[in-house]
């Protein structure tokens, strides 16, 4: 322990993936499930972990502001319907612009509910999902029913085209039109070694098949790191969220900031949004979202309202959801694996002398293995509950060394301080 | 009225005929205010009175309807604090306007940031401008820890740095003291007086007439909106400028005849209490305390040193590790809270905006707050509108609580009626054992005067009272015994016959423990 605490955080976070990989590495052994930590379902965890992505740094920008933003769900439903527009009109590319501009737009005017007026930041954000939810259906009847492949519940195929990208050399991307070798590929394939090839297959997973939006999503988490915390911007952002007051008492313009905050917030819920119905798949359908805007939410409490927690929170929920979408069998797995980091944490709490937690984890973990050996078959629906399963957990677990901004969701009039 | 001008300083400040009105209230009519540069000039009056609608005038977070405002003979006038700032003022508020997670530096350079040319800020130029402050002001810490770190006094700092930062000269300070204990209060005119000797003035706003007198080069006394004197502390003493405040005479403080009853109203012994963190120090350890009839007495000691958690213990909202807490011979450990008070059981809350009041709601509905089964309030299972709306008036009446009517929000009234509020209600359903934690904080003198005649009347009729204070004057003053908690201990008993705010301070910071029994 005094070991671990002595490392920088970069250092422990390589650590902690390190000793995640290793779990992984010896379920992968243990129950020849090769697919947990193949490149495949490394890249597929990264499509899916996109839109909660997004939507989590949404959930950063407001809530770091000091505006809850529970519309982000709304946002990214927009988001959707304007991709699939704008993709089924002049393609993919103007489909995600469009939707950014559309949910900026719905951003501003979650502000101008919230700022300009006061009302509640709950009411108005579930008044946003409830308005885009109604919207969309509302201009899907209008300008996609009767095209071709269009209705009233979704949009006609979009034009396509992103590219997938592979790096060369690494995992066999093209140079010209020589096709380089697929050197992590190879490795990947040594199943029977330890460790090795669940780090190839890691490596390769993100350096293969990979949508350029992805990349663009992902780098935007060390940019809104970097604005956040070394801007004059950003440090009156997060100064409105902490605390309104000091900053209008230094001439800050908090309303001013507060609407740029939320025009950014909902243009990336939106991306969110635009990336499912665009990238993800090539139509808009209604109901697409399916509840992940509120899942990106979490991930903003999940991860302390910075950015790389809600990377590693995306990637949390992501990675089930890939298992899940590649093959169900390898469901049960990752009951062995939750099994295993359960034991580990249980040794961990035991170490701190809390004997009813290391006690419930231990139970946690018996039931976990239990399971997976007495269970023939996982039933369908716990396979689709899976990935919210894990994410409730996690967020209970986390929930009490969570430190939200200070003034978030409080109603704010400028001028006033009581 | 005397002139400054021919003393040949120059004058930092002057407002003329200065005029504030705001819906329904005349904050200010009529001020005069002259302040000469490297002065530290002391702005007095009762809570209410309008020295902070003043400030704020001053400093252009409203502008004043009527009058004018000259800077360093300059004249001005001040759309936001931002015009005011360039001009050279700077503010440091009642209650701190800083952001707990952000670091000192961060909160000093807001609004003024360092940034190079692509926007990013320049934290290097930034500590090195902070860091030359702090030489000069005398403060040590490093400007990257969280503010969420730092005490109270040097919270304070960290707001004059704010100000410095900005290239303040003229520095409004609004009830600095209102929070700090008195070595920490010593402090603060040092470095106030080091600043001025560097050429700045400052503006103190204030109720506390001790250091007014003790500190100040200059004084005005507002009264009802106006300024009404000024005047200096070698021409007048502690109680004319008492009056000058109230306007009237004040009633005698001293002269109190203890008649402590034999029966015990609170005893607690023993008492542990777990802290927030498992497996960590416990938050009380092995308290005693008894609180007979007619006595009052009092828990000196910094905050967070287990006062607040020993409050919550006895009212029941806390589950205690060990010993037993029990109410005129009734061990109640064990029982819930609304029983506790039913048995006599009364608490003035340490934060009334916290945990006193309902900002929001009209003031009946805040004095009908916990007495929700008195039935002289209610008809049957229904609340009874017009009994609570007269027993708030008769509350209003008899604490003196300044309010158009029982109907407005409790955050329409300034903190000393808020505070008379909470303690008329508390008082009014005679208890038998009454915990107060500040009764009188952030009330003006008429105020405290006040309370602390209910509190004396209700302890000659037998109430018990466990006074808990920062205001050691008030505990000397009002207290039978006095506790000193350090650390979640008790660690000293003192008669206040004998005991001094200097000698209390020394318990306060656990140089000095004492006999505890």
């Amino acid at each position: 322990m005094k070991f671990f605490k002595s490392l920088t955080t970069g250092q422990r976070t390589i650590a902690l993936s390190l000793g995640f990989m290793l779990v992984l590495s010896i379920v992968r052994l243990f129950t020849n499930a090769d697919d947990i930590t193949s490149s495949g379902t490394i890249s597929s965890t990264l499509r899916v972990a996109t839109p909660i992505l997004l939507a989590g740094l949404a959930g950063v920008w407001a809530e770091r502001v000091g505006i809850v933003n529970i519309g982000i769900e709304g946002m990214m439903i927009i988001g959707t319907w304007f991709g699939g527009y704008g993709a089924w009109k002049w393609g993919s590319w103007a489909g995600i612009a469009l939707a950014i501009v559309a949910g900026s737009l719905i951003g501003l005017l979650h502000a101008l509910a919230t700022v300009r007026f006061n009302v509640n930041h709950v009411v108005s954000g579930i008044a946003i999902n409830i308005l885009a939810a109604g919207t969309t259906e509302y201009l899907s009847i209008i300008f996609f029913k009767g095209q071709k492949g269009g209705g009233e519940s979704q949009s006609p195929a979009g034009k396509g085209g992103y590219g997938e990208f592979d790096m060369p050399f690494l995992s066999g991307g093209r140079i010209g039109s020589w096709r380089s070798p697929d050197i992590l590929g190879w490795i990947e394939q040594k199943h029977d070694l330890p460790l090795i090839p669940d780090l190839a297959g890691l490596l390769r997973g993100l350096v293969s098949d990979i949508y350029i939006p992805t990349i663009v999503a992902i780098s935007l988490v060390p940019l809104t790191a970097f604005i956040l915390w070394r801007t004059r911007f950003g440090l009156r952002v997060r100064s409105s969220g902490e605390s309104p007051q000091a900053g209008e008492s230094l001439g800050v313009p908090i309303n001013r900031l507060r609407y740029q905050a939320m025009a950014i917030s909902g243009g990336l819920a939106a991306f969110g949004g635009a990336y499912l119905s665009c990238v993800f798949t090539s139509t808009y359908r209604q109901g697409q979202t399916g509840g992940q805007g509120y899942i990106g939410l979490a991930t903003t409490i999940f991860g302390n309202w910075t950015p790389f927690g809600v990377f590693r929170g995306s990637i949390l929920f992501g990675f089930p959801s890939a298992l899940k979408f590649r093959d169900e069998k390898n469901v049960p797995a990752l009951l062995l694996v939750i099994a295993v980091i359960l034991i580990a944490l249980g040794i961990v709490s035991a170490m701190k002398n809390k004997q009813m937690l290391t006690m419930g984890l231990f139970i946690g973990a018996a039931v976990s293995a239990a399971t997976y050996f007495l269970v023939d078959e996982v039933p369908q629906e716990f396979v689709a509950a899976t990935p919210y399963i894990v994410t409730i957990l996690v967020l209970a677990g986390a929930q009490q060394q969570l430190r939200p901004p200070a003034h978030a969701g409080i109603a704010y009039r400028a001028g006033e301080n009581h | 009225m005397t002139e400054y001008s021919h003393l040949g300083k120059q004058l930092a400040v002057e407002l003329h005929g200065i005029t504030k009105r705001f819906p329904g209230v005349i904050a200010n009519h009529d001020v005069e205010l002259l302040v000469r540069a490297g002065t530290i000039h002391a702005i007095v009056g009762e809570n209410g009175a309008g020295k902070s609608t003043l400030m704020k005038t001053l400093y252009g977070m409203h502008q004043p309807d009527e009058g004018t405002i000259t800077v360093n003979g300059n004249p001005a006038q001040f759309k936001t604090p931002t015009d005011a700032i360039a001009a050279g003022i700077g503010m440091v508020h009642q209650h701190f306007m800083l952001a707990d997670n952000l670091t000192i530096t961060e909160n000093i350079i807001l609004g003024d940031e360092p940034v190079d040319s692509r926007g990013r800020i320049n934290f290097k130029e930034a500590r090195a401008r902070i860091e030359s402050l702090m030489t000069s002001l005398g403060a040590t810490f490093n400007p990257d820890t969280n503010v969420s770190e730092l005490g109270v006094g040097q919270r304070q700092r960290v707001e004059i740095l704010k100000v410095l930062y900005r290239g303040a000269k003229i520095l409004i300070l609004d009830e600095p003291t209102a929070v700090l204990v008195p070595q920490e209060v010593d402090e603060l005119f040092t470095t106030l007086k080091r600043l001025v000797a560097e050429g700045a003035t400052v503006i103190f706003i204030s109720h506390k007439l001790d250091e007014v007198l003790t500190y100040c080069d200059e004084i005005t006394v507002i009264r009802q909106g106006t300024t009404v004197a000024r005047t200096t502390p070698s021409q007048v003493d502690r109680r004319s400028l008492a009056e000058l405040m109230v306007g009237s005479d004040l009633p005698d403080p001293s002269g109190r005849e203890t008649k402590v009853g034999d029966d015990v109203r609170l005893q607690v012994t023993g008492l542990n209490l777990a802290g927030d963190i498992a497996g960590a120090k416990l938050a009380l350890e092995d308290i005693n305390v008894a609180v007979h009839s007619g006595e009052i007495v009092g828990i000196a000691g910094v905050e967070g040193n287990g006062q607040f958690e020993l409050c919550e213990s006895i009212l029941g909202l806390r589950t205690i590790l060990s010993g037993s807490i029990s109410v005129c011979g009734h061990e109640l450990s064990h029982t819930e809270t609304r029983d506790r008070i039913n048995m006599g059981l009364s608490y003035i809350p340490f934060d009334r905006h916290r945990e006193g009041l309902l900002l929001d709601a009209p003031l009946w509905e805040n004095t009908f707050l916990g007495r929700e089964e008195n039935s002289s309030l209610t008809n049957g299972p229904f609340i009874s509108r017009s009994k609570i709306e007269a027993d708030c008036r008769s509350i209003i009446n008899r604490f003196g609580v300044l309010t158009p009517s029982e109907q407005v929000p409790a955050f329409a009234l300034s903190g000393g009626n808020q505070q008379k509020l909470v303690v008329g209600r508390e008082m009014v359903s005679d208890p038998k054992i009454l915990l107060a934690a500040h009764p009188t904080r952030g009330v003006d003198v008429g105020a405290q005067a006040a309370i602390w005649d209910e509190l004396r009347h209700a302890r000659d009729k037998g109430l018990g009272v466990l006074l808990i204070s920062a205001d050691l004057e008030e505990l000397i003053g009002l207290s039978d015994r006095i506790l000193v908690m350090f650390d979640g201990r008790v660690t000293a008993q003192l008669d206040p016959a004998t005991a001094t705010p200097e000698m209390l301070g020394t318990y306060m910071t656990g140089e000095v423990q004492g006999d505890a029994r």
